[in-house]
């Protein structure tokens, strides 16, 4: 089961959208598990945003996990993330691979050259619910693993795996069904 | 049956207990210690390894420890040039698939951080002028996992992170610098024969569009045994661009029909699975959108 949280407010269509979408992806059941609030700690030093990593380990849950449930944690805030080799780059969200927690904000959506609210989010909520199967980035355009930045994420609205990607999940979800 | 040794030399002496250790094709590993394993009435001094990504246990013969490419996790300063050579983009894939694939599976069972790279670095580059095939995808796949769990191991940060740092310099963001040079922003893929023709290049979304109507789990591809993928291969290695050209003359339909005659093992399999699983999902999915706000997070 994917349980969704939203840590800010969304209209309930974008939401009903995109758990429909995840559960059309991942063939899982999808639904909306509560509302939080962004913790505090989270707030990146230079308060240019929400530590992605830190936010999903500062949520203090009460959600009881079982084998094959996933928390994703829906946000409007901007996100970033720890520099690494390469400095800084776009940030859209944040996933414990092979775990149980992700974020994925819809910050950034909707203006132009992005993909509108629903389809970008229920993408990006896609993508990092693969992440936490375990899936890695895609380098094909039309699959939902591919890279947020890259152009091919804009071009394709559709949230949808590749073959690779679909059995790779699928191969995951079996094993970690509890 | 099994005892522990007090001060093991383990290799070439530069391993130790408790060093994290890369086993090639499994990835990051702890030594736990070194044993005798009594095996076939032999006994065996084994080092036991622990993978850090699922707690399974690796045992390798003492003596064959640096025979298989057991190494130390990379040092902070290979992993800086493993990203310059990520960075730098020009390369030209392979594509004779035959020197291809050894050449992948020399590097690959070696072990070596570099082989890595370079597999990931030429499968990339060659997915940037076709789709590759199922195996070449697995082997692209293993790649960037053993990648990204050095990188993160060398460098203690998040597997998430480290593999946005790897895209990063495959797939450039809009202004992403390398060492004060700016590297040219990633460009939408080579547009597939799917799209801009019709349907003559089965990349297999053709199946998962239909899969998608009946969501049946994965309809395995043309179940291409090595023989099929190499023939299939083949066919394209030596001229890659003019193959659909040639497939593309006759109508869509007629392309199919002799598509199908083509694959006889694998055609009629297809329908039989997405038929068999159809229902079940069609009737789960009726439920699904529950929108049940339960208590407040905090």
């Amino acid at each position: 089961m994917i349980r969704i949280v939203t840590l800010s407010e969304f209209p309930p269509d974008v939401i009903d959208f995109v758990s429909r979408r995840l559960h059309a992806a991942y063939g899982m059941g999808c639904e909306l598990e509560g509302e939080g609030e962004m913790p505090k700690a989270a707030m990146d030093d230079e308060q240019s945003g929400w530590s992605a990593p830190k936010v999903v380990e500062e949520m203090d849950d009460d959600v009881t996990l079982y084998a094959d449930d996933k928390i994703l944690y829906l946000t409007a805030e901007p996100l970033v993330a720890p520099p690494g080799p390469m400095g800084t780059g776009p940030v859209d969200g944040f996933a414990q691979y092979g775990g149980g927690k992700a974020v994925a904000t819809a910050h950034g959506l909707g203006e132009k050259g992005s993909l509108p609210l629903d389809q970008g989010l229920a993408k990006r909520a896609a993508h990092y619910v693969g992440h936490l199967w375990d899936l890695h980035h895609c380098f094909d355009p039309r699959c939902a693993m591919h890279p947020g930045w890259s152009p091919g994420f804009a071009q394709y609205p559709e949230v949808a795996l590749c073959l690779f990607c679909r059995e790779k999940s699928e191969r995951k979800i079996k094993l970690g069904s509890s | 049956m099994a005892q522990k040794s007090q001060e093991p030399v383990i290799g070439d002496g530069s391993l130790h207990i408790g060093d994290r250790v890369v086993y090639p094709n499994q990835g990051i590993c702890r030594i736990t210690g070194v044993t005798v394993k009594n095996i076939s009435g032999q006994n065996w001094e084994v080092v036991t390894l622990s993978r850090e990504e699922d707690g399974a246990t690796v045992m390798v013969p003492k003596a064959k420890v640096m025979g298989i490419g057991l190494r130390k996790v990379a040092d902070i300063g290979a992993i800086d040039k493993v990203f310059d050579e990520l960075a730098n983009p020009s390369v030209d894939p392979q594509l004779d698939w035959k020197i291809r694939h050894r050449e992948n599976a020399d590097r690959m069972s070696g072990g070596g951080l570099f082989g890595t790279v370079e597999v990931l670095k030429g499968l990339h580059a060659l997915s940037r002028v076709r789709p590759l095939p199922p195996k070449e995808r697995e082997l692209y796949d293993s790649a960037r996992h053993l990648l990204v769990g050095e990188i993160a191991a060398a460098m203690d940060i998040p597997l998430h992170v480290a593999e946005d740092n790897l895209d990063y310099a495959l797939w450039p963001p809009e202004g992403m610098k390398r060492k004060g040079k700016v590297l040219p922003a990633a460009t939408l893929g080579p547009p597939t024969p799917m799209r801009a023709v019709g349907d003559e290049d089965d990349l297999g979304f053709e199946d998962e569009e239909g899969e998608e109507a009946a969501p049946a789990p994965a309809a395995a591809p043309a179940p291409a045994g090595d023989e099929a993928e190499e023939a299939e291969e083949e066919e394209e290695a030596p001229a890659p661009r003019p193959a659909p050209a040639k497939k593309a003359a006759p109508p869509p339909a007629a392309a199919k029909k002799e598509k199908e005659k083509e694959k006889p093992r694998a055609a009629p399999k297809k329908p039989a699975a997405a038929a068999k699983k159809a229902p079940a999902k069609k009737a789960a999915h009726a439920k699904k959108p529950a929108a049940k706000a339960k208590g407040k997070k905090k």
